[in-house]
């Protein structure tokens, strides 16, 4: 009597184990749409580069299409916050309105300096940097914008002088467009201050954490 | 007959001063807020400009329902 064998392929051998399948072939990403950090950086730096070029925090960890979001959209409106308001949107502690120092007088006042001044007063900010900063309070939120912001400063203040015909070279903006051009200028580093925390966390021990 | 007043970019301020006109200029700043809000909150970059239109979409029909809560209130008060 003949016995039931189980049916086996005759080429079979179930000793032999079986070979993996060929793996499929990997798909590969383009660094530009990654998520993941490709390199990395200390937390720090990366929070400095972020500062010094809006979304440059991304682009040194690799996220390039996060960098240029973030940081053309920053840029635009910083630049866009000065073409509606004008340069002299940024109100920048230590200056005054023509341009000079501010320097505390005898009695204790704030005076702006006159060109050719020999007399030795002490400049605001360093007698009373809090008391100034806290005279013009948007300018803590435009400073986060990075150095575009320095550079602005530095042509408000160039155009607050005087002409010498009179009158300033450019004059100050009032009523909606300088309150609009402050909103936008001050958005704008107030929006690289969330990047530039953003992208410090990520390039930190606990980025995997932030999906 | 009076020249019209030039515009120099940065030195002046934009030339709007209607009340028609200004408030238009708060839809950039609606959809910058949120190119960059969703850029930082969104898990891959393939989802911001869907969510980030959304979101300006809401921020603008906000600031809409908050300026004609206040209007009316206004309004009430005027009365």
């Amino acid at each position: 009597m003949k016995t039931a064998e189980p049916a086996t392929h005759p080429w079979k051998d179930d000793r032999i184990p079986e070979p993996l399948p060929p793996l499929p072939e990997r798909l590969q990403y383009l660094a530009l749409m990654s998520d993941a950090p490709s390199r990395t950086f200390p937390s720090a730096l990366v929070a400095l580069v972020a500062w010094l070029l809006p979304g440059g925090g991304y682009a040194l960890l690799g996220q390039w299409a996060r960098a240029l979001t973030v940081g053309i959209t920053i840029i635009v409106l910083f630049v866009a916050g000065l073409l509606i308001g004008g340069v002299r949107v940024i109100e920048v502690p230590g200056w005054g309105d023509h341009g000079q120092k501010l320097v505390v007088d005898a009695q204790g006042q704030v005076t702006e300096e006159h060109p050719g001044e020999e007399e030795d007063r002490p400049w605001v900010l360093t007698a009373a940097p809090l008391t100034e900063v806290r005279n013009k309070p948007w300018y803590i939120a435009q400073f986060l914008a990075g150095p575009i912001n320095i550079a602005a400063s530095a042509a408000s203040i160039w155009a607050s002088r005087d002409r010498p015909t009179g009158g300033a070279i450019a004059a100050r903006s009032h009523a909606r467009t300088n309150e609009l051009g402050v909103l936008y200028t001050a958005v704008a580093g107030m929006l690289n201050l969330l990047a530039i925390i953003d992208s410090a966390h990520r390039a930190g021990p606990h980025a995997a954490e932030c999906k | 007959m009076t020249p019209p007043l030039a515009y120099t970019p940065f030195l002046e301020p934009i030339p709007i001063w209607s009340n028609a006109v200004w408030p238009w200029l708060l839809i950039p700043l609606a959809v910058a807020v949120s190119l960059v809000y969703k850029s930082i909150k969104c898990a891959t970059m393939r989802q911001v400009p869907r969510e980030a239109a959304g979101i300006a979409v809401w921020i603008l029909l906000g600031m809409a329902a908050a300026a004609a809560a206040l209007a009316a209130l206004v309004h009430g008060l005027e009365r």
